[in-house]
């Protein structure tokens, strides 16, 4: 398990990807598994940044491998309650004219992993995410428990 | 590393990793097109919403005055989450 908290503003999003990267080729996550993982925890990162303004305290990111699941979650210190599990769903079937960006990125999150999880106590907010390997991600970590 | 280029054909060819740290950038090019163009997606290794929604807003524009953006060369994970988005019935796909 790995954990490394950044500083609450845009400019860490560069740190996370390094951090998330290192992470990948540490336990040779595939293409895919580093793609969902990167857009997972940039659009929480972010919305944590947009949303939160004038919070000091830093956002931890902690990623692990539990099993044949890549588990990631952030952890929101000074926070305000937002449960992103019961955000407004985004309709993406609307034609253009009424098409808006917002939302579309907790959309994306919410497509692409397995579970998500909110929990919110002492203004710390967690949002865990499970997203289960995959092909040759599965492959690899079986092979390292033999 | 991210990069936005406007070629001499009208091309806009995107590289690397559009996050959110390139949204000014990006836009700024993007605001440049006044016509129907290509946009090339080969060199392009991951995007994220705050990409996406500079090309909705970008084609919002150009369709208002007839005008559209084609997208080509997406690797399969970026054409995953067009299609999550429901962009690709928002934009031309090649």
């Amino acid at each position: 398990m790995r954990r490394r908290s950044f500083k609450r503003e845009m400019a860490a999003l560069d740190d996370v990807f390094e951090f998330t990267s290192e992470f990948a080729g540490a336990h040779d996550l595939g293409e895919r598994m580093s793609f969902v993982m990167n857009l997972a925890v940039e659009e929480l990162f972010t919305n944590i940044v947009k949303c939160h303004r004038g919070g000091g305290a830093e956002v931890a990111v902690q990623l692990e491998i539990s099993g044949d699941n890549l588990v990631v979650k952030i952890i929101e210190y000074d926070a305000e309650h937002f449960d992103v599990t019961r955000a407004i769903p985004v309709d993406v079937d609307k034609p253009l004219a009424e098409r808006r960006v917002g939302g579309l990125g907790l959309h994306l999150v919410r497509s692409l992993v397995d579970e998500i999880a909110y929990d919110y106590k002492d203004r710390t907010a967690s949002i865990t995410l499970v997203k289960r390997l995959e092909g040759p991600d599965v492959q690899h970590h079986d092979r390292g428990r033999r | 590393m991210f990069n936005i280029t406007i070629a001499d054909d009208g091309e806009v060819r995107l590289s690397g990793r559009f996050d959110a740290t390139q949204v000014e950038r990006a836009r700024g090019e993007l605001n440049r097109i006044v016509s129907s163009c290509t946009v090339n997606f080969e060199e392009l290794d991951y995007i994220s919403s705050a990409g996406l929604g500079l090309l909705l807003g970008a084609q919002k524009r150009l369709l208002d005055s007839g005008a559209k953006l084609k997208l080509v060369g997406l690797n399969r994970h970026i054409r995953e989450v067009f299609q999550i988005a429901g962009f690709d019935q928002v934009f031309e796909i090649e």
